[in-house]
């Protein structure tokens, strides 16, 4: 009985992420909305890796961009020099733009074993303006200011080319990597890093090393920063350093805080909210014309959310839900 | 060998920014336990609001100046109020969060505000050059410099020797205690933010005449506050003094002898290599961490 409950859940999800993904092929959407949509998923991905980082294990990086930028770069110079008969080198191409952040990260995780709150949020912060300043100067690998290009994804002579096409490539990793999120956390990692992020002594003395899991939780996100870069490489197909800066960083924290820390969808919701809203906001006629307005905007969210819904959107409802009960119940305690 | 003091008088120039700057952080980071991350982007602020009053308005320097700190006082008490105090009991990386939060708000509202071009601002003296056998000295730089130690020299005289020194060094030693004794621990962070976001604001005027002013004029002024501070070590007022004379110095160095490109990853790597080797910096003590 409890199993099949299970199955028909799963089934259910299945099918709701088989509808998203084909949603875009049904309608005929502009392609600028296209293009927005695959940056919610690709943007989600890296939300749901720095979420493993913040949320669950506790540690702060600002400087999270870099690793995007890494993983773009690499995948259009490994796209661009090799070819394989297939369009293989495509594969390749992503999984070393993933695999790159991660040796980067296990090196800034060796770091972070060091350091704790705000000093490793000043190491990171650090980290990423130095790999910026790598990304304008060594020119041979990312061709500086001039930019750097990449070709479409062409895999077993599937072009995906369009917008709707390479919508439906990135809901697949996107959910491949949510499926591969979910049952880490759930394992016996999974717990280690709340442990870990709730108190390290504590966490020590039960026999967690802090040095496997502090280089796991920093090589996993790094690790989904590196694909999420590939693909948002693969989809404009032009980037440039200034890119991949503390802004970015920024924005990617505000995602994870708005989305909701320490859950997997919340990643998701903080990607949507931190995408859409601005283009939403971009439409309102006489506002819509300042065009920092967004970003004051996210800023102002970010800082309303942890000030009041420590949870985040994902789990608002939840929140509200709790906060009526707390109400109800108030009056009766009072009786007695 | 006159290129060598040339570069150290450069480097003690902007250094001297730099403590200021760091200085800020450290204030605000000892008495109510935040890292500002902000503070580069509200003394960008203040330094537009110079600006606004130098050119459009034509006031003479002086008053500029004066009005620029004026704006600087109320601007860090209503940060303050409005969003640090009402997250006084939350989480360090909640607070943290807020201060980045507020680099999005004033840089997007200062780009808002002013646009996003950059202006020329004047320096404080523009004198002829002196010319000490073979090293050129700026007026300006030595105007910075004697500025930098004329302010450190009060700060310190009012942290050291006076009633509301004694009330932040007590506030950043133990909260609870001090309100117990007390002192009103409320009005010392105020006080600090106001005293930071002022040091901020004179730095940013005073970087502005290389600079120019814009939006994104203080970002690494600000980023090598942060290695200042972090080198000097959090734990103490002189430290990030003495870690922001060094960056100056060091930056400017290593820009002549090693590579003037890749400067900027040296720093920062300096920055990560002291971190890891001495945590608490050249000043600061060893902290144990109670479970």
């Amino acid at each position: 009985m409890k199993k099949s409950k299970i199955n028909n859940k799963k089934l259910l999800a299945f099918i709701a992420i088989l509808l998203v993904a084909i949603l875009p092929l049904i309608f005929n959407f502009k392609r600028g909305t296209m293009t927005m949509l695959n940056t919610v998923i690709i943007y989600a991905i890296i939300a749901i890796g720095f979420n493993i980082l913040l949320g669950y294990a506790g540690q702060i990086s600002l400087g999270h961009a870099a690793f995007m930028g890494i993983g773009a770069y690499v995948s259009a110079f490994v796209s661009n020099h090799l070819t394989l008969p297939l369009g293989l080198h495509f594969i390749v191409a992503i999984l070393l733009s993933g695999l790159v952040p991660l040796v980067v990260g296990l090196l800034l995780g060796l770091v972070a074993l060091r350091l704790e709150g705000h000093y490793l949020a000043i190491a990171t912060l650090g980290f990423g303006v130095a790999i910026q300043q790598v990304f304008k100067e060594w020119i041979g690998f990312t061709n500086g200011y001039s930019g750097m290009r990449a070709d479409p994804i062409e895999i077993f002579n599937i072009s995906f080319r369009s917008r709707e096409m390479y919508f439906v490539l990135s809901v697949l990793v996107l959910v491949l990597l949510s499926i591969f999120a979910y049952n880490l956390l759930r394992s016996k990692t999974g717990r280690a890093l709340v442990a870990m992020r709730d108190s390290e002594h504590a966490a020590q003395a039960m026999g967690i090393s802090l040095f496997k899991y502090k280089l796991v939780a920093f090589a996993v996100s790094a690790f989904y920063a590196g694909v999420a870069g590939s693909l948002y490489m693969h989809l404009i197909r032009f980037t440039m350093p200034d890119q991949w800066g503390v802004m970015l960083s920024l924005n990617l924290l505000a995602m994870v805080v708005i989305g909701g820390l320490a859950s997997i969808e919340g990643g998701i919701v903080g990607a949507a909210f931190i995408i859409i809203i601005p283009e939403i906001i971009k439409g309102i006629p006489v506002i819509g014309e300042i065009r920092s307005l967004p970003y004051i905007f996210t800023g102002v969210s970010m800082i309303l959310v942890i000030m009041f819904f420590p949870y985040g959107l994902a789990k608002i409802g939840a929140q509200i839900k709790q906060l009526i009960r707390n109400k109800n119940r108030a009056p009766k305690n009072n009786e007695v | 060998m006159a290129v060598f003091f040339q570069n150290v008088i450069a480097g003690l120039e902007t250094g001297s920014l730099y403590a200021l700057a760091a200085l800020g952080l450290v204030l605000i980071f000892r008495t109510s336990d935040v890292i500002n991350f902000a503070q580069g982007e509200m003394a960008m602020f203040s330094s537009f609001i110079a600006y606004q009053l130098w050119k459009p308005l034509g006031l003479p320097y002086p008053v500029v100046f004066i009005g620029a700190i004026l704006f600087a006082i109320l601007f860090g008490f209503l940060v303050e109020r409005i969003f640090i105090r009402p997250a006084s009991k939350a989480s360090l990386v909640s607070k943290m969060i807020i201060t980045l939060g507020l680099i999005m708000i004033i840089n997007g509202s200062a780009s808002a505000l002013f646009g996003i071009d950059s202006y020329f601002f004047r320096k404080a003296l523009t004198a002829d050059n002196i010319d000490v056998r073979g090293v050129i000295i700026q007026p300006n730089a030595l105007f910075i410099i004697t500025i930098t130690i004329a302010i450190m020299a009060v700060l310190f005289y009012l942290i050291r020797k006076t009633m509301m020194g004694i009330s932040i060094r007590a506030t950043a030693q133990n909260e609870t205690t001090a309100k117990l004794m007390g002192i009103p621990v409320s009005r010392v962070y105020s006080m600090s933010w106001i005293i930071a976001t002022v040091l901020g604001a004179i730095a940013g005027i005073l970087i502005a005449p290389t600079t120019n002013i814009s939006t994104t004029m203080m970002t690494e002024v600000h980023l090598k506050s942060f290695i200042a501070a972090v080198l000097g070590g959090f734990g103490s007022f002189i430290g990030p003094v003495v870690g922001g004379l060094i960056i100056g110095v060091l930056d400017n160095l290593v820009g002549m002898y090693i590579s003037l490109t890749w400067k900027t990853v040296i720093v920062y790597g300096l920055l990560i290599v002291t971190l890891v080797i001495k945590p608490t910096g050249l000043f600061g003590k060893v902290h144990r961490k109670k479970v």
